[in-house]
């Protein structure tokens, strides 16, 4: 027993064993990627051959150029960008400010809008649907894009304000009183001296919202009904059809949807998962 | 003139507070004042007091999909406990090319969770999938598995997708524990003539708890409320196997129209949050960060 548990210890200690394990899961993880790229690959036929070809017999493009020239998805994609990058915008410019008064002229009160932001998140977006849905539907915003970014921008805002008040506490404050001595406004050192600072959490702010936003799929689906206004997320289910599923069209549309993700994961790992880190995310 | 600070202070943060107030504490007023009406689309609203909860705890469906969202939730959350803590372990010790591991461990949090649902439901496929096809060729299984035909096996599926898309996450909150445990007390523990195991129990697990209660709890969260992943995999089925709470609420909406249950049940579900997560917000409140 006890020559059992050293041979395992030494196993592990060895410098190799991260490696070789952290190998071993990330290919597991990787392994529905895969798939989904190997089928985007596959003629419509072949993606419902049984037992499964693990490499396509005929690779081709045909998904593809399907998928970009005979379905909507371009569209979608481009609303999803629409919706994202609104999104963005609108939770950086408010939680920038809040943020920053929050964490550097404190109030009367202002630890219970802290609070608040905070306790907001555990409110699951699930039981939020109703009530926004209620409301667009009196002020008639159903089907509308705007009904989608309001509810993103609730869905982000909260944590954002949160992972930026983090960052903002951790500037150092001699800058900003040298640079208030210097005779710079309040405002002005806000703009020229801490946002430069703290642009790292300002970037992780703008990935996770957009993100966020990218990967939203009950609130559209919920709040629209026409095609012209749906995101990726939605829209994939353009390719379920009552007989037939285009598994082939389906992938190579989801490997479109996680573009994006995977792409600020390959140039920013470090910024989002830092700020991701510092707040606490994702549902 | 100049205003003074604190003035400033609330100045700025001013559009937070609109849009707190507008965005979660209206809805949210809303919601509870819907839950108390009948509002079914079929008669004129009235107010209903605790009618629409007690319905709903008469009801079958809600006890069902209670008992699901628990399930799910709890398989969920173990699961991706057990594989992010032994990718955060691995992670912690690899110093050459680290982004690149760190990058690939992050992918599956880069799709998003209904297109992720395809992605499982793709490979479940009883005739062309590659789980079963795997299975069937190392002789595991004889016949070809219908996993989402079959109550059991559509829980357990639609745990293993969901599961998927929760490891990054949490990998990376215990990954940010490990580091923050000072090296020399590793070094200390090995002059000692500790073996890996002993370090594992005495070092890594007691002084990364905080970061590792954290994980479970965002984790546990996030796979109460979530039902993408559920939505393309089996939207509920087979025979409400998988329907959790969030299906119900939709179908409420959807389906049903009747509005002032679909508020009472919002309301439960953010009762039941409430319970795990003022834990998490106590944590974070007494720590400051994580």
């Amino acid at each position: 027993m006890k020559k059992i548990r050293e041979f395992l210890a030494t196993v592990l200690e060895h410098k190799a064993t991260p490696y070789v394990g952290a190998s071993v899961i990330l290919f597991i993880i990787f392994i529905p990627i895969l798939w989904t790229l190997i089928t985007s690959f596959k003629t419509l036929e072949e993606s419902f051959f049984s037992p499964p070809t693990y490499i396509p017999k005929t690779p081709t493009l045909e998904a593809y150029r399907e998928v970009i020239f005979n379905s909507p998805v371009p569209l979608y994609i481009l609303n999803s960008v629409i919706y994202a990058t609104s999104t963005t915008f609108c939770v950086l410019v408010g939680s920038v400010f809040t943020a920053y008064g929050l964490s550097r002229y404190p109030y009367k009160g202002s630890g219970m809008v802290l609070g608040s932001f905070l306790a907001s998140r555990i409110i699951p977006p699930l039981s939020l649907l109703l009530p926004f849905y209620i409301i667009y539907k009196i002020l008639g915003l159903i089907d509308s894009k705007l009904a989608v970014v309001i509810f993103t921008v609730y869905l982000c805002y909260p944590l954002s304000v949160w992972i930026l008040k983090t960052f903002f506490d951790d500037y150092p404050q001699d800058l900003m009183d040298a640079a208030l001595i210097d005779g710079c406004s309040r405002l002005g050192v806000l703009f020229r001296v801490v946002m430069p600072g703290i642009a790292v959490g300002i970037a992780a702010v703008a990935i996770i919202s957009f993100l966020w936003t990218w990967q939203e799929f009950l609130s559209p689906y919920l709040f629209l009904n026409s095609d012209q206004n749906k995101p990726i997320t939605v829209g994939v289910y353009y390719f379920v059809g009552d007989e037939l599923t285009y598994w082939n069209s389906i992938s190579a549309a989801a490997i479109f949807a996680s573009i994006p993700g995977i792409v600020f994961f390959l140039i920013a790992q470090k910024f989002i998962i830092k700020g991701l880190t510092l707040g606490g995310v994702k549902g | 003139m100049k205003i003074s600070n604190s003035k400033f202070g609330l100045f700025l943060s001013l559009p937070g507070i609109v849009l707190l107030t507008l965005l979660i504490i209206g809805p949210l007023i809303f919601l509870v004042y819907t839950s108390f009406l009948r509002y079914d689309n079929i008669r004129p609203v009235v107010f209903c007091g605790l009618k629409n909860y007690k319905y709903l705890f008469r009801q079958r469906v809600f006890w069902l999909s209670f008992k699901n969202t628990l399930v799910f939730c709890g398989g969920t959350t173990l699961l991706t406990f057990v594989l992010s803590l032994l990718l955060a372990h691995c992670l912690s010790r690899i110093t050459r090319g680290s982004s690149i591991f760190r990058s690939f461990a992050m992918f599956p949090w880069a799709v998003p969770l209904v297109v992720s649902g395809f992605m499982w439901k793709q490979m479940f496929n009883p005739s062309f999938g590659v789980i079963n096809d795997v299975l069937l060729r190392t002789g595991i299984i004889k016949n070809p598995l219908d996993i989402f035909g079959n109550p059991t096996l559509a829980m357990i599926g639609v745990i293993l997708a969901d599961s998927w898309t929760r490891i990054p996450f949490m990998t990376i909150i215990i990954l940010a524990g490990l580091e923050s445990i000072s090296p020399t007390i590793y070094e200390a523990a090995k002059t000692d003539g500790a073996d890996v195991f002993q370090t594992f129990v005495h070092i890594s697990l007691p002084l990364n708890r905080k970061a590792m209660l954290t994980g479970l709890l965002i984790t546990s969260i996030f796979s109460f409320r979530t039902i993408d992943a559920i939505f393309s995999l089996t939207f509920g089925g087979p025979a409400k196997a998988t329907y959790v709470f969030g299906f119900y609420i939709l179908d409420l909406i959807y389906r049903y129209f009747n509005f002032g249950v679909a508020a009472s049940l919002s309301i439960l579900m953010i009762i039941f949050l409430i319970g795990i997560g003022s834990i998490f917000v106590y944590n974070i409140l007494k720590g400051g960060k994580l």
